[in-house]
């Protein structure tokens, strides 16, 4: 079974994601900041992260930027998942490695299962 | 007093001794004897010299001839009285009747008897003094003049200190002016202010110096030593609490450079408003979108059954509720790109697209809207078109907009043409629609904020009246124009215009 690693700070967004993922038949570890999830990522080694940006602790981009300083850790796919979507953010977003980047409000779950599978398979 | 007696004697006497003729008449000076009845007895050759007349002319005339007549009278009454006068100015008449100014010294003569026989007068020509004392007199006026033309200079030049003194003193830009050696010779208050130094530590001090100045080393560093030009460069200093922005300009006088003068702009205000702004950006979009996004998501949940079954009529309202939620989260995109486009970071990518593609893939995300509508759309270009450069998902959202008003707003089986046409320095895209069109009082604001047609709002609630606005400011950050053509009832036209030629998008 494939481990996916949410990491987000907003309660209803995780109970939803985990619903819609545990569905499809995903193991879903969450974390609730960027400390935790980085954390997480170590012990546990997912499969997938969902990664949001605007997080307690550590941002995303600083959750990245930890990720881009172990070579094993990189090798996880990592999919942002944010409100925002500044083209300055999505840059560099891309440039630490990100492998997609969904907007909440422009996609709609069965999109995000698209995504997901395209990165691990189902 | 008076007597015709006296003159034999007088001849006797001064005219006897062959020195005393000798002297008489090798005198540099004019010299002439008068009688007391103002016959002139004697006249030495300086005499006739200066009044052009010859000796024999001279001899025998009366003294009257050659001078004022009152003023001799005058000159002799007081000889008479005092014996002799010395220095009378007076004018002497030349044979051509010229006056020429001298000075008269005059001597009684006596005779054996203590009467008074004659006058021995000796003139002084003082054309020449008077000449020269002109010249001092010119001369000084001409050095009081310059004088007072130096003092206006100065004062002038003073008054010229005074006024850069002040603009340099009251100048919202920190100066510095350095010397022709890069010393520095003058900080403006706003320079010394911004910097937090005081006068005495800098002032004088060569650039290699000030280079050890905590706050001035940055600086120092970034124009060098000899001081090259720079043309608003920033620098941030005290940790990004000041940061500044830097021109440096040197003074010429032809190819020699006199100093130089650095220009301090205080832009950490500015700075800090563009960040802010951009950080309430982000937190807008953070806030606004999130609690939408779990609307979203939790009713697609529901929409999909994951978290159970629905009744038929729970899910009419769940439809209706997440359209509505649709639309709120556009109006928020709109509001937000806005915010953006405002920020002057709208365009960012900027590469070669064919525009018939673009266009092709905009309709194609109509299909369905045109299938139930039953619109007819139509796509008529010139077959092969250049690349141009553009924002490809700006310029997507213009023709999304254009696409989105025309379907949105022409009567079922009514019809959409899209025509792409190339100029010669730029290409057209324009669509046409068989709509509503839009009212002529109105047709001014199409391209303002906000702005929604009065026949439209009776037609349909949604649209945030931003859309227009959005492609107007993109097209124009292009470099390219847009506009429309419309008639209430009949239909509109909107067009936009690329350049085929663009060096740089804004």
């Amino acid at each position: 079974m494939a481990k996916i690693l949410l990491v987000e700070d907003e309660e209803i967004m995780i109970e939803l994601l985990q619903k819609k993922l545990t569905q499809e038949g995903y193991e879903v570890l969450v974390a609730r900041d960027g400390e935790e999830g980085l954390r997480l990522m170590k012990e546990t080694w997912p499969n997938l992260v969902l990664l949001d940006i605007v997080l307690p602790k550590m941002s995303g981009f600083d959750v990245l930027n930890e990720i881009n300083k172990n070579l094993s850790l990189k090798k996880i796919p990592v999919i942002i998942i944010s409100n925002s979507g500044q083209p300055v953010e999505l840059k560099k977003a891309l440039r630490l490695g990100v492998k997609d980047w969904l907007i909440k409000t422009e996609f709609e779950p069965q999109m995000l299962l698209e995504k997901i599978a395209k990165q691990i398979g189902k | 007093m008076r007597s015709e007696k006296n003159i034999g004697k007088i001849e006797e006497i001064t005219l006897s001794e062959s020195h005393t003729k000798d002297l008489f008449n090798f005198l540099p000076l004019p010299v002439f004897l008068v009688s007391s009845t103002e016959k002139i007895l004697e006249a030495n050759p300086e005499f006739c010299k200066i009044t052009n007349y010859t000796h024999e002319e001279v001899a025998g005339k009366n003294a009257n001839i050659f001078f004022d007549e009152k003023r001799l009278k005058n000159i002799l009454e007081e000889v008479l009285e005092k014996s002799f006068v010395q220095g009378k100015k007076t004018n002497i008449v030349t044979k051509e009747k010229e006056k020429i100014p001298i000075s008269v010294s005059a001597k009684l003569i006596r005779d054996k008897e203590n009467t008074a026989s004659g006058y021995l007068m000796i003139l002084f020509d003082l054309s020449n003094i008077q000449k020269t004392e002109e010249e001092i007199k010119n001369t000084r006026l001409a050095l009081l003049n310059m004088l007072e033309d130096t003092e206006k200079e100065k004062g002038r030049a003073e008054e010229e200190k005074n006024k850069t003194l002040a603009i340099i003193k009251n100048f919202t830009d920190g100066l510095l002016v350095f010397d022709k050696e890069n010393r520095l010779s003058l900080i403006s208050p706003q320079a010394r202010d911004f910097l937090g130094i005081e006068e005495k530590e800098v002032l004088g001090k060569h650039t290699s110096e000030l280079v050890n100045v905590p706050i001035l080393k940055a600086l120092v560093n970034l124009f060098g030593e000899e001081i090259r030009k720079v043309f608003r460069e920033e620098i941030s200093l005290k940790e990004g609490n000041l940061v500044l922005e830097i021109t440096t300009a040197p003074f010429l006088q032809g190819k020699d450079k006199l100093g130089s003068l650095i220009i301090i702009h205080n832009i950490t205000r500015e700075k800090l408003i563009e960040r802010m702004k951009t950080e309430f950006v982000s937190l807008s979009a953070h806030q606004l979108r999130t609690p939408l996004a779990a609307i979203k998501w939790t009713l697609k949940l529901f929409l999909e059954g994951d978290l159970g079954q629905i009744t038929k009529e729970q899910r009419e309202f769940l439809e209706k509720t997440y359209k509505s939620n649709e639309r709120m989260i556009s109006l928020i995109n709109d509001l937000l790109n806005v915010t953006r486009i405002e920020e002057g970071k709208y365009i960012y990518q900027s590469l070669f697209y064919d525009m018939s593609e673009i266009v092709q893939s905009v309709i194609d995300l109509f299909k369905e809207e045109i299938k139930i509508k039953n619109i007819k759309i139509e796509l008529k270009t010139p077959g092969e078109l250049p690349k141009i450069l553009m924002d490809q998902e700006k310029i997507k959202l213009v023709i999304e907009n254009f696409l989105d008003n025309a379907i949105k707003y022409t009567f079922p089986r009514g019809k959409v043409t899209v025509y792409i046409i190339r100029g010669t320095n730029e290409i057209e895209v324009r669509v046409q629609d068989t709509g509503v069109g839009i009212p002529k009082d109105q047709q001014s604001r199409v391209f303002t904020r906000f702005f929604r047609g009065s026949n439209v709002l009776r037609m349909d609630t949604e649209g945030s009246g931003l859309g227009l606005f959005l492609a107007k400011n993109i097209i124009e950050a292009h470099g390219g124009k847009i506009g429309f053509d419309s008639e209430s009832g009949k239909g509109s036209t909107f067009y936009f215009t690329l350049p085929l030629k663009t060096t740089r998008i804004k």
